[in-house]
């Protein structure tokens, strides 16, 4: 031992016995998937045997990797599946087999749901509901952010907390009387019903994190501009509004997401097939399970992965959009 | 059918002509309207923080007219008889007969309120009021249940969570890997967790019963039995919400300097102790509000519940707010809208109770307010 430090007693216990505790779990480990593998070839090639054994010989040898790859496995399955049913072949739809690729994999879902479900117009609606409720909701909250960043008005606080209450508005407490408005306005079934349903939620929650934002600009930049000239308008709309943009498209994506997925209100507003959006429209499927169990997963698959990757797109967001100190440069 | 998957150039068309010119609308009245305002409030009247009101009204009216006024109305609305035989009273549109001599009055406020927590019969008190069909879904019950529901899924995110989030602040390989996978539940869209989790507890072609079947164990009729539905839409909306609690409290642990447990180390604290007394106090300012919000999140957890059991069966999985929602939008029978009102306005103050308790005791979201 050429190292100074002291190996602690129990350290030194082990040494004595010629194998490190890293090396008896890396055994136990080991032995323990074989022992799924022997399971596995005993009970007809059952690979649950194998892969049992391998994540508690895992959990065994590196505790930590265990429960994480334990937790990812039990976080990401239900997710693979989708996909797994997505590609079924008609005849294995109600199989019970547990495979990822599942035997005879075929698009075919994918097929019926373009031709025989109005999948496209379902999407076409979702979308185009959402998009309307991020701009309104971003153009809005924008400059009423500012405002509750910069000056202390009169009336400033108790707003501040009115628009902290409204997370805790129950939705059933909104949706009751908006059905009712929508209804008496006649804008049942109409998108724009729903488009003003979900403003009343969008812009609150927009405006707390735009001024949280707006709150780590510093008030120098703008000064400066207005020594330069600018007035406070074009200073916000110059210097403020720009450096505001991995905020503003957070906040456009927050509302997108929100929107996009919305069932309850959207349930409750549009009946009609030819105004449904896509959660209303799976969730029809789902009602008659035996044929449309494909269709469904199919469907799943392709309104997820925009989102998925939309949040990734979002996390390179939240990095960059750190840009303090630029008063500097 | 025309078109693939049903959309026509007809139907877009159609939308696009609603959306842009609200659009449009919106943004050119923010304009003018912030413009009139300000000469108004700063040339005319000449009023302090003119600019500010002016940036702030077009929040405002939204908020006043999608926010507010909806609110206001549902209070009205307790005091209404509003339910499906009677809409045609309430609605200027759908006008036709009515067999109601007054719209709006204390007499349905006193009836719509007490019928939330009592059943009154030849004015006399002979019980819990029944809020659904079944004699079950009376208030206390309901309440019960939601409470259950609320401290079950918080204890089990937060540990969760926080287990998770230790075991990941570790110097341990592949991190980013494990963290986009196990944030994966919380970026799904909430009605397809819903939907595939209620495909997924299905008794015969579910995988949770193939696995419990491959395990050795008899399957179970997840969404048929009472209890076991109950169990599943918990263990649904705790996998959905511990990725929350782990991203969070991962940034806070990160956010701990290592100075700290290494002078704790030096002073012989035990890994239990530095826990104690360094890691959760230094992670208070990101977990009272993440508790806050969370439990505000789940007693509210209307989505999940609603499609994965409608409340059933026999009611018997409802919380306050899919109750609420079935004695609202359930089937014909119990449409009652001013009743409805009447319980959404009760449950918003079980809710504010807990939050002015919660907050004044913990002070968690005192720099959220401060700030």
């Amino acid at each position: 031992m050429s190292t100074i430090t002291q190996p602690t007693p129990t350290a030194a216990r082990r040494q004595q016995n010629g194998l490190t505790s890293q090396q008896i779990r890396a055994g136990i480990g080991g032995v323990i998937a074989v022992g799924g593998l022997v399971l596995m070839v005993a009970n007809q090639m059952n690979v649950i045997f194998l892969l049992v054994g391998l994540l508690l010989g895992l959990l065994v040898w590196k505790p930590f990797h265990g429960i994480l790859v334990a937790y990812s496995i039990i976080s990401v399955y239900p997710v693979l599946r989708i996909v797994s049913i997505s590609l079924r072949p008609s005849t294995g739809l109600l199989s019970r087999s547990l495979d990822i690729i599942p035997a005879g994999a075929t698009l075919q879902s994918y097929n019926n749901l373009f031709n025989e479900e109005p999948f496209l117009q379902w999407v076409w609606n979702s979308l185009s509901i959402t998009v309307t409720v991020s701009i309104i909701g971003v153009a809005v909250a924008a400059t009423g952010a500012y405002a509750f960043s910069r000056w202390r008005f009169f009336g400033r606080r108790p707003a501040l907390i009115f628009l902290l209450t409204t997370q805790m508005i129950p939705a059933g407490m909104l949706v009751i009387p908006i059905f009712v408005i929508v209804a008496q306005l006649g804008l049942a079934n109409q998108i724009i019903g729903l488009v003003l349903a979900y403003i009343s939620t969008a812009v609150p929650f927009s405006i707390w994190i735009l001024k949280g934002y707006y709150d780590t600009i510093p008030p120098d930049l703008e000064e400066a501009a207005m020594v330069d000239g600018c007035n406070r308008m074009e200073a916000f709309w110059r210097i403020i509004l720009p450096l505001s943009t991995p905020a503003l498209s957070i906040v456009f994506l927050f509302n997108f997401l929100a929107a996009w997925s919305e069932f309850i209100v959207a349930k409750v507003i549009l009946t009609a097939q030819s105004v449904m959006t896509w959660p209303l429209g799976l969730n029809q499927l789902i009602g008659t399970f035996q044929t449309d169990w494909g269709k469904y997963a199919a469907g799943s698959v392709l309104v997820t992965v925009p989102v998925l990757l939309l949040f990734m797109w979002q996390s390179k967001y939240l990095i960059s959009g750190l840009t303090l100190g630029s008063v500097k440069s | 059918m025309q078109g693939i998957g049903g959309l026509t150039g007809d139907i877009v068309l159609n939308t696009l002509g609603q959306i842009i010119p609200l659009i449009i609308g919106v943004v050119v009245g923010v304009v003018v309207l912030e413009f009139l305002l300000y000469n108004l409030l700063a040339k005319t009247l000449k009023v302090k923080n003119a600019l500010a009101y002016t940036l702030l009204a077009p929040a405002a009216i939204a908020i006043l007219a999608f926010m507010l006024y909806p609110l206001f109305f549902n209070v009205l609305l307790a005091f209404s008889d509003l339910k499906r035989t009677t809409f045609p009273c309430y609605s200027p549109i759908a006008r036709g007969e009515c067999q109601l001599d007054h719209l709006y009055g204390l007499d349905y406020a006193v009836k719509n309120f007490s019928d939330v927590f009592f059943r009154v019969r030849d004015g006399e008190i002979i019980g819990w009021g029944r809020l659904l069909r079944t004699a079950d879904s009376t208030f206390p019950v309901l309440l019960g249940r939601t409470v259950l529901w609320t401290v079950v899924n918080v204890i089990f995110h937060f540990s969760g969570g926080l287990a998770l989030a230790l075991i990941m602040n570790q110097k341990i390989r592949f991190r980013g890997i494990y963290r986009a996978l196990i944030v994966i539940p919380w970026a799904l869209p909430g009605v397809i967790t819903a939907l595939t989790w209620k495909q997924e507890f299905h008794a015969e072609y579910g995988f949770v019963n193939t696995l419990l079947q491959g395990i050795g164990l008899q399957p179970v009729g997840w969404l048929r039995d009472a209890t076991a539905a109950f169990v599943a839409v918990t263990f649904v909306n705790i996998w959905l919400g511990i990725p929350f609690y782990m991203v969070m409290l991962l940034g806070g642990l990160q956010s701990i300097s290592a100075e700290y447990y290494e002078a704790a180390q030096m002073d012989g604290a035990g890994a239990w102790h530095r826990f104690r007394f360094i890691t959760m106090p230094l992670l208070r300012p990101i977990l009272i509000p993440a508790v806050t919000l969370d439990v505000i999140w789940t007693f509210n957890k209307l989505d999940l519940i609603v499609i994965m059991t409608g409340g059933g069966p026999e009611e018997k999985t409802n919380i306050l707010v899919s109750a609420l929602y079935n004695a609202a939008f359930g089937t014909a029978a119990t449409q009652q809208l001013g009743f409805a009102a009447a319980f959404s306005i009760v449950i918003f103050f079980i809710l504010f109770l807990f939050a002015i308790v919660w907050i004044t005791t913990s002070g968690g979201l005192k720099e959220i307010y401060d700030r």
